[in-house]
C-alpha cells in the first residue's frame, strides 16, 4: 500500500488488529458466521466497536431494539451491495466507496423510518443518522464484505446485526430493570417488577457504568471457561 | 507508468461518478417514495396525540360529528401600528378577521381556499399577505376549537417555553370553561432520569381538572405527591374511588418532580401563561365575531 | 513539536478573540443611544434599564406597558418600578413584573416621556447576542459535552486518552478539522440544500465533507510542514470514524445557526472533546499503575472511569451563563 492514499493503511492497520482471524473467515459456515458475529465477536462487547449508541440509546429495551433493527439492516444492506459490487470499486477510492454507500443506505432507512414509524424516529433522535460513522459497518465492510461472496456477506452482516442488537438488548434490559422497575414498558407485553427504581440506571452516565462492568463480566465468564478448558486437558 | 497513472485517475473519476450516480438515484426513488406517506403520518400522529389528550382513546372512541377547528393567529403590522389577524372557517367560507389590539373590530377579508388547503405555513402566509397590501404579516401560532354536534367542547393549544436546559414544546387541551383537560409534551431537551420526568403521567395527571383560577394561583412544592393521588392518576386505582381522589386533590400545588424542582416550576409557569393568554384572546375573538354577525361553525 | 503546538494554539487563540470582537461588534452596534443606555434582563421577572440621567421618583408602573414581540395584544404592566444604581454608579430603572418573564422571547417596552426632552420610550428587550454565543459555547463545551453527556465520539475517545500526548494531539486536531468542515457544512446547508428543499441528502452530504477537509488538511499539512504533519498526521484519519464530527453539522443544520453560532457550537464541541480526552489521559496513565481486577484492566475500566467524568459533568446541568 503506497503513501499516497492519506493515512489509510494505518485505518487498516488498526482495524485488522481489532479482528485477527476474520481473514481465515471463507471457510466458516452460514451458522458460524451468524454465531461468530453474536458471540465470540460481539461488536459491544468483545469488538468494543460502535459504543456511543451502547452507551446512549440503551436506556430501555425497546430504545436499543429499534436502533438495533436499523443498524442490522444498513449492515445487510451495505454488506450485500460491497460484496456484489466489489470487482467494480476501484481500491483507491475503497473508503469513500464505503461512507458513499453506507450513507445511502442510512439516508434510506432514516426516511422510511421518518414516514412508517414516526414515534420511534422521534424517540431515536439523531442516532438514526450516526449510524453512518458506526465503525462496526465500515469495519465489517472492509474486512470482510470487499473479499467474500454475496451469500457469505450476508450472513457475516446478519450475524454481526444480530450481535449488535443482542448487546443493544442486554444493556437495555439491566438499565430499563434497575432504573425503572420494568420490562419493554410502552409494549402489550410490558411487565412491572416489584423492586423500587434505582434513578442511577436511567442517568446518562449510567449507560458508562454498565457497559463497564458489562464487559468486565464478560471477560471474567471468559477467563473461567477457558480456565476450565486448560485444567481438563 | 505516467500513462497508467493517468488511466487510473481516469477510472477513478468514472466508477466514482456512477457510484454517486446510483446512489442519488436510490435516495431520490426513496425520497419520493415515502414523501407522501410522511406528511399523511405525521397528520396522522397529531390528530391521535389530540384526540389523546381529550380523552378519546381505542376504548373511548371519538365520536364521529367531532369537528376540529383550526384556527392561526397572524401579527400585522403596518408601520407603527400593529393587529392582530385570524385565519379561521366560516358559514361562508374561510375568512381572514383582523382585529386592532384592544380587540375591536376591524376588517374581515374572505379568503377563497378552503381552511384545509392552507395547512401548509408557506401557503397560508403567502395567501394572507396578498389580503394586507399595505403591511407586513407575520404568523404566530395556532389553536383548535373542538365542536362535537354544534356544541363547543374544548380547546386545543400549542405552546413553547423555556425548560432547565432548552425550550420545551406541548399541546395542551383545555375544556370551554378553560379548565385544563390535560396537557401532552412533544419535545424537550431534560435530563433522562430527571427533568425528563415531566412526560410521566403522574407529572401531567396533576394539572388535570384545575380551573383556570387554581391555574393561576397554583404553586410547585417539594413535598412528595400523595400515594393515593399518584395511584388515582397512573390508572391503579379505578372508577369513582379515583374520581374521588382527584377531586379532592384538584386544588393541591404541583408536586415537583424528584431533583428536578427547576423543570417542574418551568412546566407550570408556561402552562399558566398559555392558558392566560389563551383565555383573553378567545373572549375578545368571540366577542368580536358574535358583533359582526359572522358565523362560524364552532 | 512543543514549539508548533504554541504556534497551534496561539493562532486558534487569535481566531477565538476575531470572533470575539467581532460579535462584540455586533452587540455593541444595536445599543439604543440616546435616554436609556442599556436594556436587559435582571432576575426570572425583571427588566432592568440603565438611564443616562436620573428619573423623577413617582412613576406609575401603568405608565410602562411591556408585551412579547409575538403577542402585542396582551399587554403587561410591571407591578413596581424601583430606582437604583448600577456598579458603574449609572441611575437604573427596574420593572419588576408578577410572573416571570419568558425571557426567550424578545420583549418590547413602551413608555411616555421620563425626562421632559429625552422622548417616548419604545424598545426591544432580547437576551444578549453575544452572551448567547457564549452560552452556546460553554453548553457545548461543559453542559452538553459531547463526550460525558452526549455519549458521542466513544471509539476514538477510548482509543486515543491512553496517553496525555496522543490526547491532546487528537484534541487539537480533531477541534480545528472540525472547525472547518462545520463551516463548509454551513455553507452547503445554507446556501444549497436549504433552498433546494434537499434536507434528506444532509447525511450524505456531511460525511463527504467531512472526509474532503480531512483529505485536505492531509495533503496541505504534508506539504507545508511535515514535521507537524508526522506529530499529528496519524489522528487525521481517526477524526472520520468519530460521530460528533458529523453530530455537529447534522445540530447546527437541526438549530438554524448562522455562521458565527456554527464557528461556535464548532469550538464548543472541539474543545470539550479535547477537554475529555485531556482529563481522560490523566486518569488512565495512573490507572496503568493501580492494581486492578484482572477482568476489569483496558477497556471496562477506562468506562466506568468515564462513568464517574459523566456523573461529574452532570453537575454543570441547568448552568445560566445569561
Amino acid at each position: 500500500m503506497e503513501r499516497g492514499c492519506g493515512g489509510k493503511p494505518f485505518l487498516l492497520a488498526q482495524k485488522k488488529r481489532f479482528s485477527p482471524t476474520n481473514t481465515m473467515s471463507n471457510t466458516l459456515t452460514k451458522g458460524q458466521l451468524i454465531a461468530r458475529g453474536v458471540l465470540s465477536q460481539n461488536p459491544i462487547f468483545k469488538l468494543a466497536l460502535s459504543m456511543c449508541p451502547a452507551v446512549g440509546m440503551s436506556t430501555t429495551v425497546m430504545n436499543g431494539l429499534m436502533l438495533g433493527i436499523a443498524v442490522f439492516f444498513v449492515q445487510v444492506f451495505s454488506s450485500m451491495t460491497i460484496s456484489l459490487i466489489k470487482n467494480f470499486i476501484h481500491p483507491r477510492i475503497r473508503i469513500p466507496t464505503y461512507t458513499l454507500t453506507i450513507a445511502t443506505w442510512v439516508t434510506v432507512i432514516d426516511l422510511v423510518l421518518a414516514a412508517y414509524l414516526p414515534a420511534a424516529y422521534a424517540e431515536m433522535g439523531i442516532f438514526i443518522k450516526l449510524i453512518v460513522a458506526f465503525a462496526i459497518i465500515t469495519m465489517r465492510l472492509e474486512t470482510f464484505a470487499c473479499k467474500e461472496s454475496p451469500s457469505d456477506s450476508f450472513f457475516d452482516a446478519v450475524g454481526m446485526g444480530l450481535g449488535f442488537m443482542f448487546g443493544m438488548v442486554v444493556i437495555g434490559f439491566v438499565r430499563e430493570l434497575l432504573g425503572a422497575g420494568t420490562i419493554l414498558a410502552g409494549t402489550p407485553i410490558a411487565i412491572e417488577v416489584p423492586i423500587h427504581p434505582f434513578l442511577f440506571f436511567i442517568l446518562p452516565c449510567a449507560g458508562f457504568f454498565v457497559v463497564g462492568i458489562m464487559m468486565a463480566f464478560f471477560n471474567w465468564i471468559e477467563a473461567k471457561y477457558n480456565e476450565g478448558k486448560t485444567s481438563n486437558e | 507508468m505516467k500513462q497508467g497513472a493517468m488511466k487510473d485517475i481516469f477510472m477513478i473519476v468514472i466508477k466514482l461518478t456512477v457510484t454517486c450516480l446510483v446512489a442519488g438515484i436510490i435516495m431520490g426513488a426513496a425520497f419520493l417514495l415515502t414523501h407522501d406517506a410522511k406528511e399523511h403520518n405525521e397528520q396522522v400522529r397529531d390528530e391521535k396525540v389530540m384526540l389523546s389528550i381529550l380523552g378519546y382513546d381505542k376504548a373511548n372512541p371519538a365520536p364521529k360529528t367531532l369537528a376540529l377547528n383550526t384556527i392561526y393567529r397572524y401579527i400585522v403590522t403596518r408601520g407603527e401600528t400593529q393587529s392582530i389577524g385570524y385565519v379561521l372557517s366560516t358559514e361562508t367560507g374561510t375568512q381572514f378577521v383582523e382585529l386592532d389590539l384592544e380587540g375591536n373590530f376591524l376588517k374581515a377579508y374572505p379568503i377563497s381556499q378552503e381552511i384545509d388547503k392552507l395547512r401548509k405555513e408557506s401557503d397560508r402566509t403567502g395567501a394572507v399577505q396578498a389580503l394586507i397590501s399595505d403591511g407586513e404579516v407575520r404568523y404566530a401560532d395556532n389553536f383548535i376549537i373542538a365542536v362535537n354536534d354544534g356544541k363547543r367542547i374544548a380547546y386545543i393549544l400549542d405552546g413553547k417555553y423555556p425548560g432547565f436546559k432548552a425550550s420545551i414544546r406541548v399541546k395542551m387541551a383545555l375544556d370551554k370553561n378553560l379548565s385544563m383537560l390535560g396537557f401532552e409534551v412533544l419535545e424537550h431537551e431534560e435530563d433522562p432520569g430527571l427533568g425528563a420526568e415531566i412526560k410521566q403521567k403522574w407529572f401531567r395527571g396533576q394539572f388535570e381538572g384545575k380551573s383556570f383560577e387554581q391555574l393561576k394561583t397554583a404553586d410547585v412544592v417539594k413535598t412528595p405527591i400523595p400515594d393515593d393521588y399518584r395511584n388515582a392518576i397512573t390508572g391503579k386505582i379505578k372508577g369513582e374511588e379515583a374520581q374521588n381522589i382527584r377531586a379532592k386533590h384538584v386544588g393541591d400545588p404541583i408536586h415537583a418532580l424528584t431533583g428536578a424542582t427547576i423543570s417542574s416550576r418551568s412546566v407550570l409557569n408556561g402552562n399558566k401563561a398559555m392558558v392566560t393568554k389563551f383565555a383573553y384572546r378567545i373572549d375578545k375573538l368571540d366577542k368580536a365575531l358574535q358583533q359582526q354577525g359572522i358565523k362560524t361553525p364552532f | 513539536m512543543n514549539n508548533n503546538l504554541r504556534n497551534y494554539l496561539s493562532i486558534a487563540f487569535a481566531f477565538f478573540l476575531f470572533v470575539g470582537i467581532v460579535a462584540g461588534f455586533q452587540c455593541c452596534s444595536s445599543d439604543t443611544g440616546g435616554f436609556i443606555k442599556a436594556k436587559e434582563f435582571g432576575g426570572e421577572n425583571e427588566i432592568v434599564l440603565t438611564t443616562s440621567q436620573p428619573v423623577q421618583d413617582n412613576i406609575a408602573p401603568e405608565s410602562f406597558t411591556v408585551f412579547e414581540e409575538n403577542d402585542p395584544d396582551i399587554l403587561m404592566h410591571p407591578s413596581k418600578i424601583e430606582k437604583g444604581v448600577d456598579q458603574k454608579n449609572n441611575p437604573t430603572l427596574t420593572l419588576s413584573f408578577a410572573d416571570p418573564l419568558n425571557q426567550s422571547n424578545t420583549h418590547v417596552v413602551k413608555a411616555p416621556e421620563l425626562v421632559p426632552g429625552t422622548g417616548p420610550i419604545n424598545l426591544e428587550v432580547a437576551r444578549s447576542y453575544l452572551a448567547f454565543l457564549v452560552s452556546i459555547f460553554i453548553a457545548n463545551l461543559l453542559i452538553n459535552n459531547y463526550v460525558f453527556t452526549k455519549y458521542l465520539g466513544l471509539c476514538v475517545f477510548m482509543g486515543t486518552s491512553k496517553r496525555k500526548k496522543t490526547a491532546t494531539g487528537m484534541g487539537i486536531v480533531f477541534t480545528i478539522v472540525m472547525l472547518v468542515s462545520a463551516v463548509m457544512s454551513w455553507l452547503v446547508n445554507t446556501y444549497i440544500l436549504q433552498p433546494f428543499h434537499l434536507d434528506f441528502l444532509q447525511v450524505v452530504v456531511f460525511i463527504g465533507l467531512v472526509s474532503l477537509t480531512v483529505q485536505a488538511v492531509d495533503t496541505i499539512l504534508r506539504k507545508v510542514n511535515p514535521i507537524l504533519f508526522n506529530s499529528f498526521g496519524v489522528f487525521l484519519v481517526l477524526v472520520i470514524a468519530n460521530c460528533i464530527i458529523i453530530a455537529v453539522p447534522l445540530y447546527m443544520a437541526n438549530n438554524h445557526y448562522n455562521l458565527i453560532e456554527t464557528i461556535m457550537l464548532a469550538l464548543g464541541a472541539g474543545g470539550g472533546f479535547l477537554l475529555a480526552l485531556y482529563l481522560m489521559s490523566n486518569v488512565r496513565e495512573r490507572l496503568e499503575l493501580a492494581p486492578i481486577p484482572e477482568s476489569f484492566r483496558g477497556l471496562p475500566i477506562a468506562f466506568v472511569m468515564a462513568g464517574q467524568f459523566a456523573l461529574a459533568f452532570l453537575g454543570f446541568s441547568g448552568l445560566q451563563i445569561l
